[in-house]
């Protein structure tokens, strides 16, 4: 199971500390209310899951009657449980890293995802009864099937496995002499495999089926492994102290268990996989590519307008005599350039999330906006230090004001200047906002990585995409440097 | 008319941090006036012009406008007086981003409200004035020396100042070009135009200056009527200036 430890805990502590920041300064509401949690999600009439559709068969995008839709098991075990409760369900689509966080934060009531309830992921969230036990088994090449027919086949190999998981840590202790490789996404781990750079790859019981049944020269072996069902089973995760909605979801999950009906959750989710795997060309999946464009493009244009307004300002700002000003500016400039932008995105979701719900898409942009300003206004501010003295002296013993010997005299030749810097800026801009997609921003890598869980083909989506940056990019270079040599015409 | 002081200094003093640039200078420039400064190098020349816009703000000291103590006044109040004195540089930072039109209307437009098309009429009979009529929409860079210094003379009198400043308007051009800009100058004070000159060109101040100052050590050390100045300078600053320019 995905039991991903690493960036999610770094990514919660910071989140945390933010949260109880802004609790501390007295933003939120405080003083704690009894057990609502159930009587919350009754009101409203929608149980809102977050999951991370990149996982089949437990959640993965498939197209249904035309509609690209999340479906897989879980989502099929969250339908149970809405009915039971007799709400709609509504399901919000992040990555796995964001999950336990957007519970925590209230974006979503409970979260599923093949999430282990762990002893540790306990002390931070509560978990229902486990609907589903996966079991571990092994991925390996069908031409070395004859080689590896156990575990203690696999002594002193080379092993893949999902950084920070739990396949990674059990191969790391339990396979004597193994040299384990970790990566992010299965797909790639599965590539790895293919390409013969890990010889075999820990991964659960029914995602190895999956692949096993869409990949011909794929086989798998059973792990052998004997494990604590809190460190295997599937479980849904909901709010620290939402007793009263766990107590009722566990109904379901006990139906779920007394009629076994995982088994058939499983055969309907490879139903869809099978569909979705008959036809894998690119360009069966050029909706998913159109649409990451669009919203890639979307949020770098918004950005960049944004960004330059706001770079503007707060270079002004910095030039101000007002140390109030000044002093602001040069704050923000320097906290916004000395915090990772993926902090920042999840920091508005999540964080400011608290005060007010901004959705994924408004978040993503808000981010990069802020993030951008800052950049935009070092480089503006070069560009205003860049342009000569004398052009102020000229400008100011013509009489004209600050204001406008800014406007007419100093920013146009500023632009002119900076014009490159100003370039690289857009383009890693476009190239940056890739990292709204871990809040499930649809943009270029977020549909990339849905093609490829979805259509089990590793490189050629990420070849895609490649050309599709690089087209965008170059474009965009061309436009900008007709617009350089205009500048120049008026040099 | 020759009567009417357009600028008068007094007790002018300026500190950079704890040098001394400008000690104790005196002066009265009146309407119609030409008033060339000269002096070596370092002496201050441009200090002292620049303090007479406020460009640089006078430690102590004033200067009158037309009567009004421009030291005593706001930053935002001396803005609106300093369009009445034309300035003219040694680089003349001409706008590179805009035509020479561009660079004549701007000012007139934005500070005196003309209209467009009043501002490009008085721009174009300015240009016509300093013989670059026909580069009106050329843009500076695409100009020699001499005429950049030309339409910089013409952008400062479309604001119609009352005195024109010009630190040393010849000393970055190459020395055919020198005549071109100094001709302008004379015409200009020919008509009666009010000019403080910093200037090394002797022949100019001989020939156009009704003073000649002498600048030195941050101070006026000596000022007379040119001809009287160069045949028989009092002070031995200045006498070591004149011979080492005319033996040069
Ligand atoms: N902004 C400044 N800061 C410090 N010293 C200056 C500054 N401007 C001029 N000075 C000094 O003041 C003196 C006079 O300079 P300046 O007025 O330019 O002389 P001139 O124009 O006669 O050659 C020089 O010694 C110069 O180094
Ligand atoms: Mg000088």
């Amino acid at each position: 199971m995905r039991v991903k430890g690493l960036f999610n805990k770094i990514a919660q502590s910071v989140l945390i500390a933010a949260v109880t920041l802004l609790f501390l300064g007295g933003l939120a509401t405080t003083g704690h209310a009894a057990d609502d949690s159930l009587k919350t999600v009754e009101d409203k009439g929608t149980l809102v899951v977050a999951t991370s559709p990149d996982y089949p068969p437990y959640e993965f995008q498939a197209t249904v009657h035309g509609k690209s839709k999340v479906i897989g098991m879980d989502m099929d075990v969250m339908k149970k449980v809405a009915k039971d409760l007799g709400v709609k369900l509504e399901i919000k689509s992040m990555n796995f890293d964001s999950l336990l966080v957007a519970i925590q934060t209230g974006k979503a009531d409970v979260a599923v995802g093949g999430i282990n309830p762990t002893a540790e992921r306990r002390q931070s969230v509560d978990f229902s009864d486990i609907y589903y036990l996966g079991g571990q088994s092994f991925l390996i090449n069908k031409t070395d099937a004859g080689k590896y027919k156990n575990r203690s086949d696999l002594k002193g190999l080379k092993i893949g496995a999902q950084t920070g998981t739990l396949q990674y840590n059990l191969a790391k202790q339990k396979i004597p002499g193994a040299q384990v490789k970790g990566m992010d996404k299965s797909t790639d781990l599965v590539l790895a495999l293919k390409t013969h750079k890990i010889d075999a790859l820990g991964i659960e019981t029914p995602s190895a089926e999956a692949y096993v049944k869409n990949d011909k020269s794929l086989a798998m072996i059973n792990s052998g492994y004997k494990l604590d069902k809190n460190e295997v089973g599937a479980a849904i995760a909901a709010k620290k102290g939402s007793d009263a909605l766990i107590n009722a979801m566990n109904k379901s999950v006990a139906t779920i268990n007394k009629d076994n009906l995982t088994d058939q959750y499983l055969a309907d989710a490879g139903k869809y996989m099978k569909v979705n795997t008959q036809n894998t060309t690119m360009w069966h999946y050029s909706n998913y590519f159109v649409t990451g464009v669009e919203y890639t493009l979307l949020i770098s244009a918004v950005s960049v307008v944004i960004g330059v307004l706001l770079g503007t300002l707060l270079a002004l700002m910095r030039f101000s005599k007002n140390k109030l000003l000044h002093g602001l500016a040069v704050a923000y400039i320097e906290f916004v350039r000395g915090t990772p932008l993926m902090v920042q995105v999840m920091f508005v979701y999540f964080g400011i999330g608290i005060i007010v719900n901004i959705p994924a898409l408004l978040s993503g942009i808000i981010a990069v906006s802020l993030n951008s300003g800052a950049y935009v206004a070092e480089i503006i501010r070069s560009g205003i230090d860049s342009v000569a003295k004398g052009q102020t002296e000229a400008a100011s013993s013509l009489g004209l004001s600050k204001g406008d010997t800014m406007r007419f005299v100093i920013l146009p030749q500023a632009i002119r200047n900076i014009w490159p810097a100003l370039g690289n800026e857009f383009i890693s801009l476009i190239k940056e906002s890739s990292i709204v997609s871990i809040i499930g921003v649809t943009d270029l890598i977020y549909q990339t990585n849905i093609v490829r869980a979805d259509t089990y083909r590793g490189v050629m989506p990420i070849f895609i995409t490649m050309l599709i940056y690089f087209v965008i990019t170059f474009l965009l270079t061309r436009v900008l440097n007709h617009y350089e040599g205009k500048m120049k015409h008026a040099r | 008319m020759q009567d009417k002081t357009i600028i008068q200094v007094e007790h002018l003093e300026k500190k950079y941090g704890d040098t001394e640039v400008l000690k104790e200078i005196d002066g009265t420039v009146k309407s119609g006036q030409v008033i060339c400064v000269i002096g070596p190098s370092g002496a201050g020349k441009s200090t002292f012009l620049r303090c007479l816009n406020l460009l640089e703000r006078p430690t102590s000291g004033q200067v009158l406008f037309e009567g009004t103590d421009l030291v005593s006044l706001k930053e935002s109040a001396v803005m609106n007086l300093r369009e009445r004195m034309g300035m003219v540089f040694q680089n003349f930072n001409l706008f590179p981003n805009m035509t020479v039109l561009e660079n004549l209307k701007l000012a007139p437009v934005r500070v005196k409200h003309l209209s467009d098309g009043e501002a490009v009429k008085k721009a174009q009979e300015l240009l016509d004035r300093v013989g670059l009529g026909e580069k009106a929409d050329a843009y500076p860079a695409s100009l020699s020396g001499g005429q950049q210094q030309r339409v910089a003379i013409a952008r400062a009198l479309a604001m119609d100042p009352e005195v024109m400043l010009f630190d040393e308007p010849t000393s970055a051009l190459d020395p055919e070009m020198v005549g071109e800009v100094l001709q302008v100058m004379q015409e200009l004070a020919n008509e009666g135009m009010t000019m403080v000159v910093v200037t090394h060109e002797m022949g100019f101040a001989k020939e156009v200056a009704d003073e000649v100052w002498f600048m030195a050590d941050g101070y006026i050390q000596e000022r007379n009527e040119p001809n009287a100045f160069f045949a028989d300078p009092q002070t031995q600053r200045a006498q070591d200036f004149i011979s080492k320019i005319i033996g040069a």
